[in-house]
C-alpha cells in the first residue's frame, strides 16, 4: 500500500490528472489548474535559490513580472506569435535576474533579503509609472494567443503549453540539482567556508542559481500574461513575493517536489479564499507559522517520513551498491 | 624537495598580530605538525595557506607556483585541501554526497549540461560516487554511506570531513586538529590513518594537533607557534627539548628562595 504511494506513482497521477482534465472540467477549473502549474515553475525557481542555495532573496515576484509585460509588450506592440514572445519574455527576465545577482553576491541574510524586497518594489515602481511603455497603473489588455494552425481555443492551448513547460521545466531543475550544481548550492548554503575550501567558485554558483531561478520567474510570467489576457503592476506587488515564499515554506524549502507540492496547495488554498481577500492573508500566515512551528521541513517533510520513495538524493543512484 | 613553502607571512587582526614573519618549508611526503599554546596562530597558519586569510606580507609556494593572493577555491583546485577544527559538514547531504561535493574540481558539469543530463555528465557523476566510495572504503567508514552526515558520532563526522578532502586528491592536506575530542582507541586509529594516508596516497600533511601523543607519533618534524611567532623548528625530540618551547608552555621557572 505505501509503496503505491511512492512518488514516482503520485507524479504520474499527477500528471495524467492535468492532462485530461479539460475533457471533463469546466472552464473555471482548467483556469485554476493553470495557475497552479504556473506556480509550480515559480515555486520550484525559487526553492532553488532560496532552499538550495540558501540565499534569502525574494527577485522572483519582480522577475515574474518582467516576464508576463516583455511578453505581453511583445505580443500588443508588434503582434509577434506566441513562440517568441514567451521565449522571450523568459529571457529577459533572466538578464534582469542576472543584473541583479551581480550586486547581490555581495550580500548576505538579512541585508540581502532587503535589498532585493527593495528591488520588488522599484520594480513595482516601474510597472506602474513608466506610461509611454508600461500603460502605467491601469495596465494593458494582452490580444489573446493565436495557436492556429492547431484547431484549439487559446485557453485550451494555454492549458497544454504550460502543462508541457511544466513537464520539461521541473524535470530539468531534478537533473540539476541532481548534479555537482546542486551539491554545490547545498554545500555553499551549510558552509562558504567548507565549500570554497572544496574547490567550489561560491560567486559563480550563486550566480547560478539567480540564473536559473530567474528563468523560471521569467517563463512563468510569460505564460501568466497569456492566462489572464491583462497585464497590471498590482500583479506583482509584495503580496506574490509572500505568495512564492509561502509556498516555498509550505511545500518544503530545499526540496524540488516540496516546490511542487506547496504551489498546488497554495493555488488551491487560495482559490478557496477567493471571495475573501482578507482571510487570504491571514489564512496564509496562519499556514506558514504552523509550518515553521509543527512541520518546518514542510509537508514534503511529513510525507518522507511515512512514505518510502520520496526522498531526494543529490545525486543520480546508478547501479545499486 | 620542498613541496610548500611559507616565507616571511604576517598578518594582523586590528591591532593584534597573529602572525609575525613566520617562514617554514614542508618536503613533499613529509607529516607536518603545527603546535604551540592557545592563541599561537595555528588556525591562522592554516587559514593563509588555503586562501581563506591573505596575508599582510609574505608569500606561499606550492610547487613552485604562488598561492598567496589566490582565491580559496583556486588554492583547492590546485591541490590544497584541508578540514576543520569544528567539523563542518554539509546538513541536508548523506556521508556519500557530502564526499562527492568534494570531488567538485574533477567535475566539468555546467548547469546546462546537468539539466539535459548530456552523456558525460552522466558518466562523471558514476565516477564520482565510484571514487568516493573508493575513500570511504579507504577510510572504512563505507557502511555510514548512505547515513545522514551530521548525524554520525563526533569521530565519524571528523572522519567523513577527511574523506571529503581525499576524494578531491590533494597533494597537501591541512588537518586543524583531527584528533581533538577523541578517546585513546580513536587516537590511535588517526595515527594509522595518517600514516596510510602518505604512504598509500603519497600526501603531505600539515596538521595542527594538540594531542602530544599523536603529534610525536606521526610528524616527521615539529613547528611550534607562540604568539604568532615561530619559536622553534625541528624533531619532536629537538623540539621537546627546547628551552623556548618549554617556557611557552609552561611559563618562565620561577626561583622560589628568593
Amino acid at each position: 500500500m505505501q509503496a503505491l504511494l511512492a512518488r514516482r506513482n503520485i507524479v504520474a497521477v499527477g500528471i495524467i490528472v492535468f492532462a485530461i482534465l479539460p475533457t471533463f472540467a469546466n472552464a473555471y477549473i482548467v483556469f485554476v489548474a493553470n495557475l497552479a502549474l504556473m506556480y509550480i515553475l515559480l515555486s520550484v525557481g525559487l526553492n532553488m535559490l532560496l532552499g538550495y542555495a540558501g540565499q534569502l532573496a525574494f527577485p522572483n515576484a519582480a522577475l515574474f513580472g518582467v516576464g508576463a509585460y516583455t511578453s505581453g509588450l511583445l505580443r500588443l506592440e508588434f503582434d509577434l506569435p506566441y513562440w517568441i514572445t514567451l521565449p522571450a519574455g523568459a529571457a529577459f527576465a533572466t538578464l534582469i535576474g542576472l543584473a541583479i545577482a551581480l550586486p547581490a553576491l555581495r550580500l548576505r541574510g538579512l541585508y540581502l533579503a532587503l535589498a532585493t524586497i527593495a528591488f520588488a518594489q522599484a520594480a513595482l515602481w516601474v510597472f506602474g509609472h513608466w506610461n509611454s511603455v508600461t500603460y502605467g497603473g491601469a495596465g494593458f489588455r494582452v490580444p489573446p494567443m493565436d495557436f492556429s494552425p492547431l484547431p484549439i481555443d487559446p485557453p485550451t492551448g494555454i492549458y497544454y503549453l504550460s502543462l508541457i513547460i511544466v513537464l520539461v521545466a521541473v524535470p530539468l531543475g531534478w537533473n540539476i540539482v541532481r548534479s555537482r550544481i546542486g551539491r554545490a548550492w547545498v554545500a555553499l548554503r551549510e558552509s562558504e567556508v567548507a565549500a570554497e575550501t572544496l574547490g567550489i567558485d561560491l560567486t559563480r554558483y550563486k550566480a547560478y542559481a539567480y540564473v536559473v531561478s530567474g528563468l523560471y520567474a521569467g517563463t512563468a510570467g510569460a505564460l501568466f500574461s497569456a492566462l489572464l489576457g491583462i497585464v497590471t503592476p498590482e500583479s506583482f506587488d509584495l503580496f506574490q513575493v509572500i505568495v512564492h515564499f509561502c509556498m516555498v515554506i509550505v511545500g518544503g524549502i530545499g526540496s524540488l517536489w516540496g516546490g511542487v507540492l506547496g504551489a498546488v496547495i497554495l493555488v488551491g488554498l487560495l482559490e478557496v479564499l477567493r471571495t475573501f481577500r482578507d482571510l487570504q492573508e491571514i489564512a496564509f500566515g496562519g499556514l506558514l507559522l504552523f509550518t515553521v512551528l509543527v512541520v518546518p521541513g514542510g509537508a514534503i517533510a511529513m510525507i518522507k517520513r511515512y512514505l518510502p520513495g520520496w526522498n531526494e538524493p543529490l545525486r543520480r543512484i546508478g547501479k545499486k551498491r | 624537495m620542498s613541496k610548500l613553502i611559507v616565507s616571511d607571512v604576517s598578518i594582523s587582526f586590528g591591532g593584534l598580530k597573529a602572525l609575525d614573519s613566520v617562514s617554514f618549508d614542508v618536503k613533499q611526503g613529509e607529516i607536518r605538525g603545527i603546535i604551540g599554546p592557545n592563541g599561537a596562530g595555528k588556525t591562522t597558519m592554516l587559514n593563509v595557506i588555503s586562501g581563506i586569510n591573505k596575508p599582510d606580507s609574505g608569500t606561499i609556494t606550492f610547487d613552485g607556483t604562488l598561492l598567496s593572493g589566490l582565491k580559496p577555491n583556486k588554492i583547492a583546485a590546485k591541490g590544497i585541501g584541508r578540514t576543520f577544527q569544528t567539523t563542518k559538514l554539509f546538513k541536508g547531504m548523506t556521508v556519500l554526497e557530502n564526499v562527492m561535493t568534494g570531488a567538485h574540481s574533477q567535475l566539468r558539469a555546467t548547469p546546462l549540461s546537468a539539466a539535459f543530463n548530456f552523456p558525460s555528465v552522466a558518466k562523471e557523476e558514476e565516477e564520482a560516487a565510484d571514487r568516493a566510495y573508493e575513500v570511504l572504503e579507504f577510510m572504512r567508514m563505507e557502511r555510514f554511506a548512505d547515513h545522514e552526515a551530521t548525524l554520525l558520532s563526533f569521530g565519524q563526522q571528523r572522519l567523513v570531513e577527511i574523506a571529503r578532502v581525499l576524494v578531491g586528491q590533494p597533494e597537501v592536506l591541512l588537518l586543524d586538529e583531527p584528533a581533538v575530542g577523541l578517546s585513546v582507541t580513536r587516537v590511535s586509529e588517526v595515527e594509522e590513518l595518517l600514516k596510510r594516508i602518505r604512504q598509500e596516497r603519497g600526501i603531505t600533511i600539515v596538521m595542527i594537533e594538540h594531542v602530544i601523543r599523536l603529534v610525536m607519533g606521526v610528524c616527521d618534524r615539529i613547528t611550534v607557534l607562540n604568539s604568532g611567532q615561530k619559536i622553534a623548528d625541528g624533531t619532536a625530540e629537538e623540539v621537546i627539548n627546547n628551552p623556548a618551547v618549554e617556557r611557552a608552555y609552561l611559563g618562565s621557572k620561577v626561583d622560589v628562595t628568593d
